[in-house]
């Protein structure tokens, strides 16, 4: 795409690579060839390639994981999940999370980074809060801490009869939080959790974007002061325009992740949650393959993961270039 | 339109004891144009910026046609600013980006659209409107951040060295068309620069600072004739003015063959606490040069620098026993060699300095 824009603008036609200069193949550029693109192009079909297709091929198959015949079924596994009401309803679960949890998290994640970089005091230099590195510091502690843990311990925090939080509620004098079951209850279990993923998510994306925020002239947050803009007209007249390609990146690996999400559940929803009501289809996936023993069943749902995530990344950039975020003449 | 008081402003940086601007005085006219110069360091960046509103005044004030400013936020004061770097937009178009402040305070759109077209014809910018800043040269930028300091019709311009990042010819250029553009808009501006020439050229008053404190307020006619002490003397000025401390006698200074006769009133200013000493000072172009019996300064031509019109003699002379620096302004079609000996007599009475604080002794 980039190619063809070069060569619209500067009106000339499109000449094929390589043809005219083509140089002649030496023993030094043949091995050189071999070793460069050839070893690499090898790893990547034998490690990478390869099981995206015989995963295709599993997932058209009965294969229950440990015998060594198989049959194939065609497109039977995916009739299959269309009519699988706790697949939809973990395909529902996934989606759920790939759509809210992105979202939250960019913008708590952006609001936070331009705070504690341009949200300081209105006169004198554009500025952060006081003490702004140590809330960054802070910030970034969850994302050190692996997401199994991150589970386990907000497992225990929610536990309706010994959890932390509770005890804070009914102290506060919310007695109706006593022994409220938040992971147990199928009208709270999915936004718990998702609270969870979005307090660990958090900090990184915010020292990302505060990266990004600090790799913008100085001067333009002076000069946007001056022009009488507001804190939080500067961030989103400025700052989200001008940090678009990040939030963008953010937005996909966000997506991905929370599309997902199987350590979250695994460790504070290892059975779904209430009336299946946090199951995503990682989850479903799992246990279908291993405790009931359906590899090729299991397989499919990998499968639909897959084009859920790359139809995700697809909408991402699409929305993208809808709003205007590709700018195509400065491109070259 | 508004004058501009510097009531002994201050600004001391955190975790320093020095002040970046000392106790700065400073009273400019409605409509005027003041340059703030200075070398890299000086604090001149740091009082414009106190104007602003983007550094906080720690002692004193700062106070716009009368009016207490000094805590006032940036947008209260109205104020313009052009960057050294413009600090455009990066995403809005050319003509976005002049209209941003005027959306910003919910002027009719009909209204934003007159000044910005008004404010682009002015700098010749109608054809880059739809542009974004990417996709102009450096002059057209810097004609936008004008531009987008104009159309606010504030009551004073701020100019943070803005020509600095335009090549030499396109400086003197876009140097008179500020000039001139403040003169048509009457808009009281203060400029900072480090160039002395821009400083010269531009200002109706100029005024010189050194590690924040401000050494003289003038007109740079004044400020060229009548420098207020050794440093603006050798700041105003290119090539600098010859600046040398020899010994002070009974009537006048001696420098090296020369006899600089002096009355007895500067005689004795001189001497306060000097030490025997005074530090005389002429201009490259207030020198002429001599016969060898005509009682002139000795000097060995080290290098000649031709500028068509006139020449730079650079040489060395002895001075009670110190060879030192002297650099000469002649006739660019008769120059001396390099090697030959040539002798100087200043055209006119030198300036004099004390030797001990700097200050000029007039007489």
């Amino acid at each position: 795409m980039s190619s063809s824009a070069s060569t619209t603008s500067t009106g000339r036609p499109a000449r094929p690579a390589g043809r005219g200069r083509r140089k002649r193949l030496t023993f030094d550029r043949v091995s050189f060839f071999a070793v460069f693109l050839g070893v690499p192009l090898v790893i990547f079909l034998v490690f990478v390639v390869s099981p995206f297709v015989q995963a295709i091929y599993y997932s058209l198959t009965d294969w229950n994981g440990f015998s060594a015949t198989m049959n194939f079924v065609g497109a039977g596994n995916f009739v299959k999940l269309f009519q699988d009401d706790t697949f939809l309803l973990s395909l529902r679960n996934s989606v759920i999370l790939g759509l809210v949890v992105p979202f939250v998290t960019i913008v708590l994640a952006l609001a936070l980074a331009c705070v504690v970089t341009i949200g300081g005091s209105g006169t004198g230099a554009v500025r952060g809060l006081r003490r702004s590195s140590l809330y960054r510091v802070v910030s970034f502690f969850p994302y050190a801490v692996p997401a199994v843990v991150i589970g386990i311990i907000w497992a225990q925090i929610y536990d309706p009869s010994r959890g932390i939080l509770n005890a804070v509620l009914t102290s506060l004098g919310f007695q109706r939080a006593e022994n409220y079951p938040w992971l147990g209850d199928s009208r709270t279990a999915m936004a718990a959790t998702i609270f969870v993923i979005v307090w660990s998510f958090v900090g990184f994306y915010m020292v990302l974007f505060i990266a990004g925020i600090r790799g913008i002239d100085p001067e333009i947050f002076e000069s946007a002061r001056l022009d009488g803009a507001s804190r939080v007209r500067t961030a989103w007249s400025l700052v989200v325009p001008l940090i678009r390609d990040n939030v963008q990146t953010a937005y996909i690996y966000l997506g991905i992740a929370s599309l997902d999400s199987f350590v979250y559940m695994a460790a504070m929803n290892p059975d779904g949650g209430p009336q299946n009501s946090t199951l995503v289809m990682s989850q479903d996936l799992y246990i279908t393959a291993f405790t009931k023993g359906q590899f090729g069943y299991a397989t499919s749902m990998g499968v639909m993961l897959a084009v859920v995530t790359l139809v995700f990344a697809a909408l991402v950039f699409i929305i993208n270039g809808v709003t205007g975020g590709r700018d195509k003449e400065g491109r070259r | 339109m508004a004058t501009v008081t510097y009531d002994a402003a201050s600004r001391i940086y955190p975790g320093s004891t020095k002040p970046a601007v000392d106790a700065l005085n400073l009273d400019i006219e409605d409509g005027e144009f003041l340059v703030l110069v200075g070398p890299s360091g000086c604090g001149k960046s740091t009082s414009l910026r106190m104007l602003a509103g983007l550094e906080d005044v720690d002692r004193g004030a700062i106070l716009i046609d009368g009016k207490d400013v000094s805590n006032l936020p940036p947008k209260a004061r109205d104020i313009a600013m052009v960057f050294q770097n413009y600090a455009l937009y990066p995403h809005m178009t050319v003509f976005d980006n002049m209209a941003f402040a005027l959306k910003l305070r919910k002027t009719p759109k009909s209204e934003i659209e007159r000044r910005v077209k008004e404010a682009a014809a002015l700098l010749n910018l109608q054809e880059y409107l739809d542009r974004k800043p990417k996709a102009l040269s450096g002059g057209q930028r810097q004609r936008v951040a004008m531009g987008r300091a104009i159309v606010r019709e504030p009551q004073v311009f701020l100019m943070d060295e803005p020509l600095s990042n335009l090549d030499a010819k396109l400086r003197v250029q876009t140097r008179s068309q500020i000039a001139a553009l403040q003169a048509r808009l009457g808009t009281t501006t203060v400029y900072v620069t480090h160039d002395q020439t821009e400083a010269l050229t531009m200002g109706h008053r100029v005024a010189v600072l050194k590690d924040g404190l401000l050494q003289q307020v003038d007109t740079p006619r004044n400020m060229y004739d009548k420098p207020a002490n050794v440093f603006v003397a050798g700041f105003i000025g290119s090539p600098a003015m010859n600046i040398k401390t020899v010994k002070l006698g009974d009537n006048g200074a001696v420098l090296g063959g020369l006899a600089v006769p002096l009355t007895r009133e500067a005689v004795a200013k001189a001497g306060e606490g000097a030490d025997g000493k005074v530090t005389v000072g002429f201009r490259p172009e207030d020198v002429q040069l001599v016969g060898e019996g005509d009682g002139g300064l000795s000097m060995t031509v080290d290098l000649v620098e031709e500028l068509g019109s006139d020449a730079y003699v650079y040489g060395r002379a002895d001075l009670d026993g110190a060879e030192e620096q002297f650099v000469i302004r002649t006739d660019g079609r008769h120059t001396p060699n390099m090697g030959d000996t040539v002798y100087l007599k200043p055209q006119s009475t030198p300036h004099i300095f004390n030797a001990a604080t700097g200050e000029r002794i007039d007489g």
